[in-house]
């Protein structure tokens, strides 16, 4: 199983799911696809799709509407998976907290692994929580990154 | 003496237990009758395979010839009983233009139309009346329940299943006739049984629809009945009297003359008409409103079978002229025309109906290209073709009655309501065009063959290229199903599962052994018609070896249908031990994360927190491909070609 | 029995090649864009990744299917190594496609339904140019034979060019290169999600790719057989194709696919047919 093992860690897929964010962090995500960061250096790509997808990468708020979508999002993608919460909305709700259609942060829906604050995080905080995500993995499989 | 009761058996029993299944009406009786019958004919079929052929035959004791002569004219009284009373001129002008000539030919001209052998029974007969035997009965045993569930459903008050199946066995007796009649005159007798039965049966359910259709199924093989009164007639008076009447001598030349072109293109029109190719294939189409069993009848075994058998038995008539070739280029337009409109068909029933006269338009290519290899082609295509296609219209008949559509948009998710049928559906359907399967092979064999004929090998490459789109199409719609396929097996009738599992078998059976059965047996059908040295079977494989100008170890072209039916067989094998998926493993499809309910989720939340169902279509291409669109272009080439086709054969150029 | 040794070792090394040849293309087409790219084993790792994943599937026929594929698509490549019929090459590789979009078809999602369709009309593309070249090999050699283009020592580009520069427009297609990734497409790109291969996940798309590289290796090989004698200048020749077919990839915008359709039938049937006229013309058959 050391192959397989080995591959999970270089080849993680990111789904990008954007549940009420404004856009800011999903911008800075997409700017790490751009030759400036080449996130494929890592064998990161970003998919559209659950079904092919390792890591789920949420941007925004939860909010009444989206929980269900990100439920099922997350369900729909086969394990072992990570999610990384990007930017403070993510994370904890951020400036939208105890608004009216607000749950609050992801992890109120799903299991985040990775916090990465920040309004908006930077492409190189991304990055760094993607890999942290992954050195979590390999941490859980026993293998050296 | 044996031989007389092999040939009663054939051609007579039919008719009289036809004329029983009509006296007696009760279900259970005609069944058993209908079942005997079937079983009668399939041993007798078998019995031909092993007399020393050919054989020649003459029927004595009775004045069979006045017999014939006196049943043609009552026939043909009929038809224009028939034009007047549905007031179809076009099927009274027809009618008359059959009597007239045909009464002044035997009594105007004093006539005798008396040929020996009377029949001539050679392998190539021996290969149709196998088909017309086990398939044709097949299809009369599936009737039998077929009927019943009909009229059930239509809620008759009067029963007409008596006259149905009587018509149906019937037809049986006129196509063992037909394929073995060696006097043409005769042949035009059986011709014209069919033609008749053919009305009948389209006729049946005497809607208006049903009965407009039949009248032009009617005038349009009057109209090729015409022909072959022509072609009798010229033969008559050019080529010495009733010896020229004679199939073996107009064939291997035994009238001491070549034989004009003209009657032969004559004889090649009546066999375009009855196999329904292009123009006239609107009354095949309209057939299609009979119950599913005429369909699966008319397009396996019999009616169509008869066309291209006829261009097939005259190919050597014509080789070497430029009638082969315009024979070729027609039956290849009609290929690739009739394909591409089946892709804009939504009914089951016609993509059906459509296949099977590119099919046949296939197999009078190939006798129009008239080497030994596309003759060959022509008569395995023949046989791969009634198993197939006797099977899928029976298949179509059943879905009907399971679903009472013959939609193919309607057959999405029948994988759960009915996986029996879905699954002899699919083999079907995947026999006409997966690689280890006959009909691959036929079309394969055609394509090495069509070299020669350069305007028809780039209509084949266009055709067989759209051919597959059709057929994954509708696959596609068959299998596309929920995860949770049905639990149980839908029970069906014995009268539809036993010729359901039978054809099923056959198809694995034939296609497997086709190499031993192509050298033990068709091969000898092809020398009936072509002079065929070369051999294509290698053991279990068919190898087409190069020519003999060529080094004899040169093979021009390989088929291994052995290894090719183990890859299949691991085709199979290794999915179904990955099928054991537990329950937890299937997800629902991605529908945006908006997907509402489990594994088999096909609803979504709308915008509005509203739930809508998920519907998909196939594409149809109706614009572009509809029968609008296409059929005033195709008619009009399919029209020229006809037309080059007499032209050429007016003086005898080669 | 030599040939049958050749054979298993093609199957057992071709996912290696192509694995390899898709690392290089990604590799390139990230140099192409001014990025640095992926390592050239990338491909190994997302397959052995996907391997590793939890099997998940939306339908049992599915599996079926792909199976089918991945099985007719071997078997294509056998029958070119053992160099048998072309004409039989041809319809075992369509049929592989078929097989493919009925995996697609097979359950009832309206990406993967959208991209099974597209992939029809991939075909229906592709299919007559194909047809058509086993035609001319034919008229060149008078024998649908491999083994008999590698007894010939004219290389078959010289004659028949037109229908390799068709084959190379074909070449496009089937390996689902922009301006024609219309079904689904590869790594960073996106059509209608993922078009066709929407609902094939974990170990059953590692089964998809695994065919995709057999079919880069299967199609190199029917470009080389251009070549045959000697093979290594073929064996170029379908590099330096493959190289041209990434460039196109980079430079080309997806189009529709009823463009794909039009053009692909007037430039592969002008082509293929002015090709055979010709070559009829010179074998006097016409």
């Amino acid at each position: 199983m050391g192959i397989i093992h080995t591959s999970r860690i270089k080849s993680p897929w990111i789904m990008h799911f954007d549940n009420s964010s404004c856009n800011g962090c999903d911008i800075e995500v997409l700017a790490c696809l751009t030759p400036l960061y080449d996130i494929e250096r890592f064998g990161i790509v970003n998919m559209g799709n659950p079904k092919h997808a390792d890591v789920l990468v949420v941007t925004g708020a939860v909010n009444r509407r989206t929980a269900r979508v990100l439920k099922n999002l997350y369900d729909q993608i086969p394990d072992p998976k990570m999610v990384v919460a990007v930017g403070t909305c993510a994370c904890s709700g951020g400036v939208f907290h105890n608004c009216y259609n607000i749950l609050g942060g992801v992890d109120k829906v799903i299991p985040v692994d990775v916090y990465v604050p920040g309004c908006a995080a930077r492409p190189e905080a991304i990055i760094d929580g993607v890999v942290l995500a992954l050195q979590k993995l390999a941490k859980l499989q026993g293998v050296a990154i | 003496m044996q031989l007389d009761w092999m040939m009663a058996v054939a051609i007579l029993l039919p008719l009289i237990s036809g004329i029983l299944v009509y006296i007696i009406r009760q279900y259970h009786i005609r069944g058993l009758i209908v079942v005997l019958t079937a079983i009668a004919l399939i041993i007798n079929s078998i019995l031909f395979v092993k007399q020393g052929l050919p054989i020649e035959y003459t029927p004595e004791g009775y004045n069979w010839g006045l017999v014939i002569t006196v049943l043609d004219y009552v026939i043909l009284l009929f038809y224009i009983y028939a034009g007047l009373s549905l007031r179809n001129w076009l099927v009274l002008i027809f009618a008359l233009t059959q009597i007239i000539p045909l009464a002044y030919w035997e009594f105007g001209m004093g006539a005798h139309a008396e040929v020996e052998p009377a029949f001539f029974i050679d392998h190539l007969a021996v290969v149709m009346t196998l088909i017309i035997s086990i398939i044709g009965s097949l299809i009369c045993v599936y009737a039998i329940r077929y009927m019943y569930d009909h009229e059930h459903h239509l809620h008759l008050e009067n029963s007409r299943q008596s006259r149905f199946l009587f018509w149906l066995v019937m037809f049986l007796g006129a196509m063992n006739g037909l394929v073995f009649a060696n006097n043409i005159y005769w042949l035009y007798f059986f011709w014209e049984v069919t033609t008749l039965c053919c009305f009948e049966l389209i006729a049946h359910d005497l809607t208006t629809e049903a009965i407009n259709n039949a009248a032009r199924a009617l005038w349009m093989n009057s109209l090729g009945g015409t022909a072959f009164v022509l072609a009798i007639i010229y033969l008559y008076m050019n080529h010495g009297g009733a010896e020229a009447l004679s199939m073996q001598n107009i064939i291997s030349g035994g009238l001491g003359q070549a034989v004009a072109l003209l009657p032969i293109a004559l004889l090649c029109f009546t066999g375009f008409t009855k196999a329904a190719q292009m123009p006239f294939q609107s009354w095949l189409l309209g057939a299609m409103v009979a119950p599913t069993p005429v369909s699966a009848l008319l397009h396996s075994s019999t009616m169509v079978k008869a066309g291209v058998y006829l261009v097939v038995r005259l190919a050597p008539a014509f080789a070497g002229s430029y009638l082969s070739i315009m024979v070729a280029l027609a039956g290849a337009f009609t290929f690739f025309g009739a394909s591409a409109l089946a892709i804009s068909q939504t009914n089951a029933k016609r993509v059906l109906a459509y296949s099977t006269i590119a099919n046949l338009g296939l197999i009078i290519a190939c006798a129009g290209i008239n080497t030994p290899l596309s003759i060959a082609a022509a008569i395995l295509l023949i046989i791969f073709h009634a198993i197939s296609k006797g099977l899928l219209f029976m298949c179509a008949g059943t879905i009907d009655h399971i679903i009472w559509s013959r939609d193919i948009e309607d057959m999405e998710g029948l994988a759960e309501k009915a996986p029996v049928v879905t699954f002899i559906t699919a083999v079907g359907i995947l026999s006409m065009f997966m690689p280890p399967f006959g009909m691959l092979l036929g079309k394969w064999m055609a394509l090495e063959a069509v070299y020669i004929v350069p305007l028809a090998a780039i209509l084949f490459v266009l055709a067989s290229a759209v051919t597959i789109v059709f057929w994954a199409k509708w696959l596609g719609r068959l299998l596309q199903v929920l995860p949770r396929l049905g639990k149980k097996w839908e029970k069906l009738s014995l009268s539809y599962s036993v010729p359901l599992w039978v054809l099923v078998i056959g198809i694995f059976v034939v296609g497997i052994g086709v190499a031993p059965i192509y050298q033990k047996f068709v091969h000898f059908a092809v020398t009936n018609v072509i002079a065929a040295e070369e051999v294509f079977a290698q053991g279990w494989n068919i190898v087409i070896p190069g020519s003999a100008a060529a080094s004899a170890a040169q093979a021009v072209g390989a088929y291994p249908v052995w290894p090719l039916f183990l890859v299949l067989a691991a085709a199979l094998f290794v999915p179904f031990i990955c099928l054991a998926l537990k329950p937890g493993e299937l997800r629902p499809v991605y529908m945006c994360g908006e997907q509402v309910g489990g594994t088999d989720a096909d609803e979504w939340i709308t915008a509005g927190e509203q739930k809508a169902k998920l519907q998909l279509g196939g594409y149809y291409f109706q614009s572009v491909l509809g029968e609008a669109a296409l059929n005033p272009w195709v008619n009009t080439i399919a029209i020229a070609l006809l037309v080059i086709l007499f032209g050429v054969s007016l003086g005898r150029w080669s | 029995m030599n040939q049958w040794l050749l054979a298993i070792i093609a199957v057992v090394v071709a996912p290696f090649i192509g694995g390899i040849l898709a690392g290089i293309d990604r590799k390139i087409s990230a140099r192409l864009q001014g990025r640095w790219g992926p390592p050239i084993v990338q491909p190994f790792y997302d397959f052995f990744k996907l391997l590793g994943k939890s099997k998940i599937a939306v339908s049992r026929v599915q599996l079926v299917w792909l199976y089918g594929y991945l099985f007719f698509m071997i078997t294509s490549l056998v029958l070119l190594v053992l160099q048998q019929d072309i004409l039989l090459l041809v319809f075992m590789l369509g049929f592989a496609g078929i097989c493919f979009v009925l995996a697609g078809f097979s359950c009832k999602s309206p990406y993967s339904h959208f991209g099974a369709n597209r992939e029809l009309l991939q075909m229906l593309s592709y299919e007559p140019v194909l047809l058509l070249m086993a035609l001319a090999i034919y008229a060149q050699n008078g024998s649908f034979m491999i083994s008999e283009i590698f007894k010939n020592n004219t290389p078959l580009i010289v004659p028949l060019w037109p229908i390799f520069i068709a084959l190379i427009y074909v070449l496009t297609i089937k390996l689902r290169k922009s301006p024609f990734d219309i079904s689904t497409s590869h790594h960073a790109h996106q059509e209608l999600v993922k078009g066709i291969m929407t609902e094939f996940s974990g170990p059953y798309y590692a089964l998809v790719l695994l065919t995709e590289w057999y079919e880069i290796v299967l199609l190199l090989g029917l470009v080389s057989l251009f070549w045959a004698n000697p093979l290594w200048v073929g064996i170029i020749i379908a590099l330096a194709a493959f190289v041209l077919e990434m460039f196109i990839d980079n430079i080309a915008a997806r189009m529709t696919a009823g463009w794909m359709v039009k053009v692909s039938w007037a430039v592969g049937l002008i082509l293929g047919v002015l090709n055979l006229a010709y070559l009829y013309l010179k074998k006097g058959v016409l």
